[in-house]
């Protein structure tokens, strides 16, 4: 296993009365794919929302124990949510472009963080970052139109670049592929192969083959508990919990 | 005898909808299956009642005051009406009528006397042979839907058709209700353009309608120029959108994105009263308030500010409009969906960030659009400027000078002493037509505006 980016200590999340995430620990290694499986409800895209933040959007969500990213406390009072999310940048299950243009996009995450001097290494991030998400070749003559102009599998990989565009260190993906259809899904399971090169990468998702075929080590939640993680074969060949063997054979879930 | 004949007509609806549904429900009880649902049979013989026996009865009522007054005069011994023009004829049938209401005035001609008799026998017998026709006609329509009833007959079809007809006409008197208020602004203005040359209205620089009613009042010769009072409109407007524009947007954007529940609780309810308050009180708040204090501040200052500015007034209707343009851009920028905000926190953007580069762009349409209606409502606005604003048409930019506005000048040339033939009363017409052109093209522009930023983002 790769050296360890995020590490999570005893977490539980509560919306309002209710506990949506109980106890959860676990270490997260940097330069891998680690996905997070279970029923729906579960609470693995509430815990994913932790690692940047995002259930501070969400008035009645409180979060409690200690999330470690690169050994800072990621909660703390010095630590700013908009720095944080910087470096964690976040796809979501739905694919959102800003009702922008195709090269705005990309360039909003830079733009706001002030990562370039000018306009032409402003381009570079741009066109570097669509490559990466593999739509360079398919818009790089219409960077101009809007973005919501794309087909659902580009705009998905136009939000990806949006992401990679803010030099992150952590991408994590809240299903992102459950509004796509298996040409594009195979198309962005290459690109979370190529991204754990340089990231670490967190996948939540419902698709047990994706799991599978993008994965290095996996997380099953189930009601709110993390039940088992371990190596995504292991978890899939050779399951040491009989919660997580009934929902990885299909019989639950 | 009419509320008579209404009472039948609701309880032969009732008695249609009753037997057709008894009849339906006993063809599905033993068995039988219905094309259609109980209720649409029931539904299908209310209406297939309710309506022709209305419409009967409006018609009636409509028709029978001409035909009864044709029949009356026609009945009048020969010789009564030779040589008397239409004034004299119709009030001979006035005095007829009130004779028929029992008030009699002096001695009335034996003739007139029995012409009343005849009159109140008319109208008993117009009441009877209503109460039986619609009798008769809702018997027949109860009968004919209750025939109808079997298996496959298709009451639901049957039914919605009829409901559409009806939203059909209810669309249609809608427009013709347009059409007609627009003809009848077209032909007065008409009259009053065969009186002042058009031009001399469009581009005429003077407005002083005060012109003598009858031959010996002394007064000014007359000008009809709306361009000062078109300025004046526009001024007003200016005034009251530089001001309610930016509370109403900068106070949307802080109840939507900023505010905390508890604050945003108080503050929405309270910006909601504003739009309840009656432009009436407004302008007492103008008139009693805002002019005074506007006065007393440019006489500290050394200027020389009129008692109804132009600012006075639109600074009163900008409050007006503060809960209008607010509310508009609230409902826009929480339509956004949440997604394109979570997309843009997660990239680390700020709330602010997130609020002038993601929301706001995509709620612009909407705002626009309320924006646009807010403009529509200042240049139509009539009693805020009625008594704040002025009554002499100046032609000025200045906010500081007292102005007056085509709302206030329609107002004032058709109270008091007014005769329908006059270019002064006309020109009030001609005014209420620009007026309506304005605000036409405001609005086409504003869907425009709306229809084209959706293009580009959706």
């Amino acid at each position: 296993m790769n050296p360890t980016k995020i590490s999570a200590c005893n977490v539980n999340v509560f919306y309002g009365a209710s506990q949506a995430i109980k106890d959860v620990s676990l270490e997260l290694a940097d330069k891998s794919v680690t996905a997070f499986i279970g029923p729906s409800g579960c609470g693995k895209s509430t815990f994913l929302r932790c690692l940047n933040r995002m259930n501070d959007t969400i008035d009645i969500c409180r979060v409690t124990g200690d999330i470690r990213l690169d050994g800072q406390d990621i909660n703390a009072a010095s630590v700013d949510p908009v720095q944080l999310r910087a470096q964690v940048g976040m796809v979501f299950q739905k694919p959102n472009p800003f009702p922008k243009s195709i090269y705005d996009n990309v360039a909003y995450g830079p733009r706001i963080h002030g990562l370039t001097q000018n306009r032409t290494e402003l381009d570079e991030i741009v066109e570097s970052s669509l490559r990466a998400a593999a739509l360079w070749d398919e818009v790089k003559d219409r960077l101009r139109q809007p973005g919501t102009g794309l087909s659902g599998g580009q705009q998905q990989r136009l939000c990806i670049a949006r992401a990679i565009a803010t030099r992150p260190e952590v991408i994590l993906m809240d299903e992102p592929c459950s509004a796509l259809d298996p040409i594009a899904t195979a198309q962005i399971d290459d690109l979370i192969h190529q991204m754990a090169q340089d990231f670490c990468v967190i996948i939540v998702t419902h698709s047990m083959s994706q799991a599978r075929r993008v994965s290095d080590r996996t997380a099953y939640f189930h009601m709110g508990n993390m039940v088992e993680y371990g190596e995504t074969e292991q978890i899939f060949i050779n399951p040491r919990e009989k919660l997580t063997e009934t929902y990885v054979s299909g019989r639950i879930g | 005898m009419t509320a008579l004949a209404f009472g039948i007509l609701l309880l032969a609806t009732i008695v249609a909808y009753a037997l057709n549904r008894h009849a339906a429900s006993r063809l599905r009880a033993r068995g039988q299956p219905l094309h259609s649902l109980v209720g649409h049979h029931a539904g299908f013989a209310a209406l297939l009642v309710l309506v022709p026996v209305l419409v009967l009865i409006l018609l009636w009522l409509g028709l029978q005051g001409p035909v009864i007054s044709r029949l009356l005069m026609g009945g009048l011994p020969q010789g009564v009406l030779d040589g008397l023009d239409t004034g004299a004829v119709q009030l001979i049938e006035a005095e007829i009528t009130s004779i028929a209401g029992g008030r009699i005035f002096g001695t009335p001609e034996d003739w007139k006397l029995a012409a009343a008799a005849r009159l109140v026998d008319l109208r008993l017998m117009s009441g009877q042979m209503l109460l039986l026709a619609v009798s008769l006609l809702a018997l027949a329509l109860i009968a004919l839907a209750r025939h109808k009833v079997a298996p496959e007959f298709r009451a639901r079809q049957s039914f919605e058709s009829i409901v559409t007809g009806l939203m059909v006409f209810a669309s249609i008197v809608a427009v013709f209700t347009t059409v007609g208020i627009v003809a009848s602004l077209v032909f007065e203005a008409g009259r009053f353009f065969a009186i002042v040359p058009i031009h001399e209205f469009l581009f005429g620089l003077n407005w002083e309608p005060q012109i003598p009613i009858r031959a010996d009042q002394i007064a000014a010769e007359g000008a009809f120029g709306w361009v000062p009072v078109l300025v004046g409109t526009l001024v007003i407007t200016v005034v009251a959108l530089v001001v309610s524009v930016p509370i109403g947007l900068m106070s949307a954007i802080y109840l939507n994105e900023f505010a905390a529940p508890r604050a945003r609780a108080i503050i929405k309810p309270v910006l909601e009263i504003l739009a309840g308050v009656p432009t009436v009180v407004y302008g007492f708040f103008a008139v009693l308030t805002v002019a005074p204090a506007l006065r007393s501040a440019g006489a500290a200052l050394g200027m020389d500010v009129s008692p109804n500015t132009a600012l006075a007034a639109g600074g009163v209707m900008a409050i007006m409009l503060i809960p209008f343009i607010s509310s508009f851009a609230d409902d826009a920028l929480s339509a956004v969906p949440r997604a394109l905000r979570d997309g843009a926190l997660a990239l680390g953007a700020t709330r602010a960030e997130t609020m002038l580069n993601v929301l706001f762009p995509a709620a612009l349409p909407g705002i626009v659009g309320g924006v646009l209606l807010a403009v529509s409502r200042a240049i139509g606005e009539t009693m805020i400027v009625v008594m704040a604003a002025g009554l002499m048409a100046k032609l000025t930019l200045n906010p500081l000078d007292s102005v007056t506005t085509v709302t206030v000048q329609i107002v004032t040339l058709l109270i008091g002493d007014t005769s329908f033939d006059n270019p002064k009363t006309l020109a009030a017409f001609a005014l209420g037509l620009m007026l309506f052109l304005v605000t036409l093209v405001i609005n086409v522009f504003a869907l425009r505006i709306v229809r084209k930023y959706r293009e580009a983002y959706d």
